[in-house]
């Protein structure tokens, strides 16, 4: 009961000092607008908040759903069979590292009526329900294994009486985290959609209004839906797992199939290639499949050509590659800078716990919230420059990797510390010996997970506010109808993403080498 | 013990010259080398070696887990694949092995159902096992809820659920006490001597291999094999007394210096 009560006073006090600071004025020339402002707002824009909630929640369903049991379908089938893991691997880093904002305005021109935003909402659920549950289907027990084929039981007996079940925490975890990404992808793919109705329009339309009690208003809207999605998923979670909370992607390295032995060289290369052509194949296959007019619908071909030999393949290289220089060293930077305060703060909260106590709410609360929500929010207090740029892209990396790296070192072998107690170690010493080398790898995973949504983070700063980069070239081809651009971005946006991934995850294979040998085991 | 299991036939095990090798980091490990092994209809092998010396990978191959490079096993004249479809194995392992999400009755169905066999016509006979192994009043209780010795019995009772004529224990008490252990020894012999079923057990007790099997295979590392078989005279059901006599520590010693002798380990 004391608890609840320095809960509610602490609340109090931290709304109290907001309302003071929105009343005068004192953050920002008026950015901040005082609670009661945007309780204000809410009431006088009542009457229009119920469709435009209905027009981003009906697409977000639907695409969860589809997306999930797209998701489920397929870990099923890359545990009965490796091999097509391994042919999809390319197309899952791709749909993972795919930044949403970057396809958006290719699926508002190729797709009808709400389909863009179901389908970004189901390409933003896939990777992390994917991912989750084949770790968790994968990740079994192997004695039961022995007895169940002991009497005889094959893949299916195996799948039917132990993977399935077994895999639920994964799959509710993949679920709880596929939540709010629903609702984000459905927001982003409103940017440019030109709908009326939906959260994202409704965000876009008050931009340039003055009004930031709305534009709070709006962004604390999605971030409660979000929550409430995710706390939905949790609750069910919770019935069939004891360690609820995790909000990001399992660390472990789940995209990668355990290595088979035997060194067949040949055949390895052979399916790493199909492994990188298959994504360009269901490019092309979706297109013919749905006869999209090529004038709009460009096949992979068709992007080549329009970068290298068609007639505006110089200055659209040009353009793009400018681009490029202008958003990825912010990216590049971003990441950086947020691994490397999420990393302090984690080892912080290791030597003083009440660091993490304090942060690990706060993390999970802004983990939810859509990022679109944020940074109109963040624009109005930092204004329209780099330094905008700079505090979407570290405060959308920083939480998750805070996640990861926490559990990391909070996973530290208890046996470990034990030994060093014995020999009266320090705090410090521990975290030297132990607790540090032994998070390394979720260092790393924090990077991999992360690193897409660095560039996500820089390119919608860039179409919201700053005016440069690859974000806002994207808007401007989008405004332009220019659709050889719009695809040309969009597939160097995601090749540039799953590089940079790609980068990371080799850096990490390095450092695993070192600090987990354990892990191939 | 009324209605006890009982085995329907049993089988006996014939091992022929199996070769089993491994490769770590590129060297060839040789798990076990030209073994060979008759067990008769019935009767009660233990096999005792160090670690390293095959003698899980034995159980492995003759419960169809892993295959071997050369020989062959026949259990009752067929291959293992086709007597694990006929659920004519029972296997327990050092750790129970039982899914955590089933109750105790759950647990001990699991070969019905990887079998496709029909539950309900089973039930009285899952509850005779509960009861059998002693568990009776834990049906609905789950694994987490048990200790390590009531989660062996189930495993123990999971093993006899199908009938199997061959019943094939891998250290099946080696994570239990010494105490619980002794016990648990004493409840092996009495379902045993009801199932009557053909039974190997991997252990590295001497005195549980000694009060237990009918012989003893002591084996060797590097490469793994059979050193030497020795017979064990003493009459059943034998009594916890005769871990105290005269004659039980006179083998015990033998079989230790097979053990520490010819290795040199």
């Amino acid at each position: 009961m004391k608890a609840h009560w320095t809960l509610v006073l602490r609340v109090g006090l931290v709304l109290l000092a907001w309302e003071i600071c929105g009343d005068f004025r004192l953050i920002a020339h008026g950015a901040l607008p005082s609670p009661s402002d945007i309780v204000l707002q809410w009431w006088q824009d009542r009457e229009v908040y119920p469709p435009h909630i209905a027009a981003t929640l009906w697409p977000a369903s639907i695409g969860f759903l589809l997306g999930n049991a797209i998701a489920i379908a397929a870990a099923i089938a890359f545990i009965l069979a490796p091999t097509l893991e391994r042919l999809m691997r390319g197309f899952n880093v791709a749909v993972f590292a795919i930044p949403p904002i970057a396809i958006s305005p290719l699926l508002v021109i190729t797709l009808p009526g709400i389909w863009p935003q179901i389908t970004l909402a189901a390409i933003s659920v896939y990777f992390p329900t994917m991912v989750m549950t084949l770790l968790g289907l994968r990740d079994v027990d192997p004695r039961p294994i022995a007895v169940i084929r002991s009497y005889g039981g094959g893949d299916f007996a195996v799948l039917r009486w132990l993977r399935l079940r077994s895999c639920l925490p994964g799959m509710m975890g993949g679920l709880r985290v596929a939540a709010p990404a629903a609702i984000l992808g459905a927001i982003l793919a409103e940017f440019g959609s030109g709908s009326r109705w939906g959260l994202g329009s409704f965000l876009l339309g008050s931009l340039g209004r003055g009004k930031p009690a709305r534009i709070w208003g709006i962004g604390l809207a999605a971030t409660a839906m979000a929550a409430l999605a995710y706390a939905l998923c949790a609750l069910l979670a919770k019935r069939y797992t004891a360690s609820a909370g995790s909000v990001t992607i399992a660390a472990g390295v789940a995209v990668e199939a355990p290595r088979h032995s035997g060194g067949r060289r040949l055949q390895e290369l052979a399916l790493s290639c199909a492994a990188l052509v298959i994504p360009f194949i269901i490019w092309w296959a979706v297109l013919a499949g749905f006869r999209v007019s090529p004038v709009i619908a460009r096949g992979p071909l068709a992007v080549l050509s329009y970068l290298t030999s068609g007639p505006e393949a110089a200055d659209a290289r040009g353009a793009i590659l400018q681009a490029l220089g202008q958003s990825l060293p912010w990216a590049g930077i971003g990441l950086v800078i947020a691994l490397a305060v999420a990393l302090l703060l984690a080892i912080l909260g290791v030597l003083w716990r009440g660091v993490t106590t304090a942060l690990m709410p706060v993390s999970l609360v802004l983990q939810t919230m859509p990022l679109v929500a944020l940074t109109p929010i963040v624009v109005l207090l930092f204004g329209r420059g780099i330094a905008t740029t700079l505090v979407v892209t570290v405060v959308v990396t920083f939480f998750p990797a805070f996640i990861t790296i926490a559990q990391g070192l909070s996973q530290a072998p208890k046996p470990a510390l034990d030994l060093l107690d014995v020999y009266g170690a320090t705090r410090i010493q521990k975290l030297r010996f132990v607790s540090f080398p032994s998070c390394v790898p979720h260092v790393c995973a924090a990077a991999r997970l992360v690193a897409p949504a660095a560039l996500l983070g820089v390119m919608i700063a860039e179409w919201l506010a700053t005016g440069y980069g690859l974000g806002n070239l994207l808007n401007e081809a989008r405004g332009e109808l220019d659709y050889g651009m719009i695809w040309a971005v969009a597939f160097v946006a995601i090749a540039v993403s799953v590089c940079f991934y790609q980068l990371v995850r080799l850096i990490e294979t390095r450092l695993l080498k070192a600090f987990a040998p354990m892990a191939g085991a | 013990m009324d209605g006890a299991p009982k085995s329907i036939r049993t089988d006996g095990l014939s091992l022929m010259g199996l070769n089993r090798t491994f490769k770590v980091e590129g060297r060839d490990i040789v798990a076990l080398n030209n073994v060979s092994l008759e067990c008769e209809p019935g009767s009660f092998t233990a096999l005792i070696g160090p670690s390293g010396c095959g003698k899980s990978t034995l159980l492995r191959i003759i419960a169809g887990l892993e295959h071997p490079d050369r020989g062959t096993v026949l259990i009752g004249g067929s291959r293992p694949l086709e007597k694990c479809r006929q659920g004519a194995l029972g296997v327990a392992f050092q750790d129970a092995a039982l899914l955590p999400w089933r109750t105790v009755r759950h647990n001990i169905a699991l070969p019905l159902q990887v079998l496709g066999r029909s539950l309900s016509e089973q039930t009285s006979r899952i509850e005779q096992l509960i009861e059998l192994v002693g568990l009776k009043g834990f049906e609905d209780a789950r694994p987490a809820q048990l200790s390590g010795g009531m989660r062996q019995r189930v495993a123990i009772a999971r093993t006899l659920v199908t009938e199997p004529s061959v019943l094939l224990l891998d250290e099946p008490f080696g994570a239990l006490d010494q105490i619980l252990r002794r016990s648990m020894n004493l409840e092996l012999q009495r379902i045993w001597l009801e199932s009557r079923a053909t039974t190997v057990l991997v252990t590295h007790g001497i005195d549980e291999a000694l009060f237990l099997a009918d012989r003893i295979v002591v084996m060797q590392r590097n490469p793994g094999r059979i050193a030497c078989i020795i017979e064990v005279p003493f009459a059943r059901p034998r009594r916890p007394e005769l871990f105290a006599a005269r004659e039980f520590h006179g083998l015990e010693d033998e079989v230790a210096n097979q053990l520490f002798g010819a290795g040199g380990a």
